[in-house]
């Protein structure tokens, strides 16, 4: 079986945001869960990358990684916490009931992972799985998929790596021509992400932000000096 | 066939592939980008020490050149080749033409104009002892300098340094990476450098160099904010994020500062001044910001900081953090040209017409005129480096959140409304 470089990359990045998000768990320094997370953002943003949406990946690596873990980073390091001590208490009840919390926020968004997932499209032909795959993203519309495209990625690694799109879908159908081709790659997902943002889901996004406006009022006004008289 | 003719059907043959086509050219241009930004960094270092030389009325680095003393150990004979020269060709030795010869030196070594000094600090630092503290946290300490450098050459990949060419084998576009959201992921990886500093501080376990880290951790993200938001009206009025279009709209229709031809001379281009420059000047400051320079260099202000969060460093270390800082600034000045002054292009319809004649000759030329404007912004860097004093800490911070943050939010509103008006 040959498989794709845009799969081989997939499941690499893949296994390093497993990894990592791991390490962020088990590491004893705080400094390196901080860096362990940002390295696990970073591969999120990668694979994103790999299925087109890029505009998703660099906003990961903008919003995450370049600012709400550094001001983690500022804070734990600010606070110097020390390497965390070995719990020498040991009891099977303590330590069930310490879990318990973190299974069922697991749990529940496994569930809720599954439940989005079984209803996409062509979720129930459970003998392909990668063409569920492709499937879904070009139901969720985040990147624009040409029929050509899609129906050979259905054969696992069939497809060219999707290094140069104008290439790739020049291989996959020869008789298309150079213009088609760039032009099925030239649409920008920050065009797409954008009109279905601020149409479909206008109103969320509204209330969205004026959740995140009262945050940062609230912020100012926590963080301002009160004066004495 | 020749052996030459089989290498040659071989070449094509492997530039028929257009897998094979896109890879070579990549490389290609990645080489190439890498290397003009290497080369900017050592360069930029001596334009900065020469320039502030010239400001502070003094010659600065302009000795280092090629001795000739080294010639004579590899066999030359000759004591002083320039007087062998001047009988050779019969010039009397009081005549002007030797005189200015020897003013500039040509008796004593080949003149580079002190563009050695950058190679010659740069193997000094090489060949200094290292020295590691024994009470740093070594992993972190080691990888700092390495987050510091690496950004910067990273985000140069969506850079455009020419426009395309069209070969029998598939068009090239002379950008390494052509995607769809140039400037912010020049801002997304740009912004990971935080990552460097702030370990460097922590990582040293000492006290004033943790402050600059800190220092330069708040600075950065206070002034990321303002930046992103500087440049809205910017792809308000390109309505693109990939930055060869937004070059080639400049090329054809005025830079965005200087709308004289094709549809800049337009009264609505003229009206898109006003927003245009007040996030120019935003943008600019904030670019000053983010490379941590003066009058910004809160990290290393050496009067409250020691050195700020490099003190603990030596060797190549410390200069990989200065290459990193340096580098910064080719990126953030290339940025400003590309998004700002037009990038590439040579302007007043130059562009089109020279591409009518040749491409290559075409790309050859703005190649050279992004080198020249990238220069130019460099040397502006540097000037205004040595002609204004440091802020105070708190008054940086003053500036970034209460003056540039709502200056910028307001400009895209004021940008929005001259769009709305002016159709």
């Amino acid at each position: 079986m040959d498989f794709a470089i845009s799969s081989i990359l997939f499941y690499a990045f893949a296994a390093m945001a497993l990894i990592c998000a791991c390490c962020v768990i088990f590491a004893s320094n705080p400094v390196t869960s901080a860096m362990s997370m940002a390295l696990c953002f970073a591969a999120t943003a990668a694979v994103l990358f790999g299925m087109g949406a890029q505009f998703l990946g660099i906003v990961q690596i903008i919003v995450y990684a370049g600012a709400i873990l550094v001001l983690f980073l500022f804070v734990v390091m600010m606070l110097d916490i020390k390497t965390e001590e070995e719990d020498n208490s040991f009891s099977v009840w303590h330590s069930l009931l310490r879990m318990a919390p973190g299974v069922l926020v697991a749990g529940v968004f496994g569930a809720m992972v599954f439940l989005a997932a079984i209803k996409l499209p062509g979720a129930t032909e459970w003998n392909n799985p990668l063409c569920r795959a492709w499937n879904a993203m070009s139901e969720l519309c985040v990147g624009k998929q040409e029929p050509t495209a899609q129906a050979q990625a259905c054969d696992f690694g069939g497809a060219l790596p999707a290094l140069n799109p104008a290439a790739a879908a020049k291989m996959l159908n020869p008789e298309i021509s150079q213009q088609d081709a760039a032009a099925a790659t030239s649409i920008p997902d920050t065009k797409l992400l954008g009109q279905r943002l601020f149409s479909q889901y206008n109103i969320a996004f509204v209330i969205l932000s004026f959740a995140l406006l009262a945050g940062t009022v609230g912020a100012v006004a926590l963080s301002r000096k009160i004066s004495k008289d | 066939m020749s052996l030459f003719d089989t290498i040659w059907n071989w070449c094509v043959d492997l530039l028929s592939n257009e897998i094979w086509f896109y890879l070579i050219t990549t490389v290609v241009k990645l080489v190439l980008m890498f290397a003009v930004i290497l080369a900017f960094v050592g360069l930029s270092v001596w334009i900065e020490r020469r320039v502030a030389g010239w400001i502070q009325d003094r010659p600065g680095p302009n000795r280092a050149g090629i001795p000739l003393q080294l010639f004579r150990q590899f066999g030359s004979k000759e004591k002083q080749p320039l007087k062998e020269w001047l009988h050779f060709f019969g010039i009397p030795e009081t005549c002007w033409i030797a005189k200015l010869c020897t003013w500039l030196r040509l008796d004593r070594e080949i003149p580079t104009f002190g563009l050695m000094q950058p190679c010659l600090d740069g193997g000094k630092l090489f060949l200094k002892q290292e020295l590691t503290p024994s009470y740093v946290r070594k992993i972190y300490f080691t990888i700092a300098p390495m987050l510091v450098l690496g950004p910067p050459m990273v985000a140069a990949a969506v850079i455009p340094f020419a426009s395309g060419v069209t070969t029998k084998f598939g068009d090239i576009n002379m950008v390494v990476a052509n995607i769809g959201i140039g400037p912010l992921w020049i801002f997304a990886i740009s912004g990971l450098s935080v990552y460097g500093l702030t370990l460097a501080g922590w990582s040293s376990n000492s006290k004033y160099p943790f402050l600059g880290g800190l220092r330069a951790t708040a600075q950065l993200i206070s002034y990321e904010v303002a930046m992103g938001l500087s440049i809205i009206p910017l792809l308000m009025m390109f309505s693109t994020l990939n930055m060869q279009d937004i070059v080639q709209y400049q090329a054809d229709n005025g830079w965005t500062l200087l709308p004289l031809w094709g549809e800049g001379l337009s009264w609505q281009r003229w009206a898109m001044l006003l927003p245009l420059g007040i996030s120019f000047i935003i943008f600019v400051t904030c670019v000053f910001a983010e490379a941590n320079r003066t009058p910004f260099d809160m990290a290393e202000c050496e009067t409250d900081l020691v050195g700020g969060y490099h003190s603990e460093y030596s060797s190549m270390k410390f200069a990989s953090f200065f290459m990193g800082e340096y580098a910064a600034m080719v990126i953030g000045s290339a940025l400003v040209v590309t998004l700002f002054l037009g990038g590439w292009s040579i302007g007043f319809g130059a562009d089109a017409a020279l591409h009518s004649i040749c491409s290559w000759l075409a790309v050859f030329c703005q190649f050279i005129m992004f080198l020249i404007k990238l220069v130019a912004f460099v040397v502006f860097f540097v000037w205004v480096r040595w002609t204004l004093p440091r802020f105070r800490w708190d008054q940086v911070m003053k500036l970034g959140w209460l003056v540039f943050l709502e200056l910028a939010v307001a400009n895209i509103f004021l940008t929005a409304a001259v769009l709305y008006f002016i159709k």
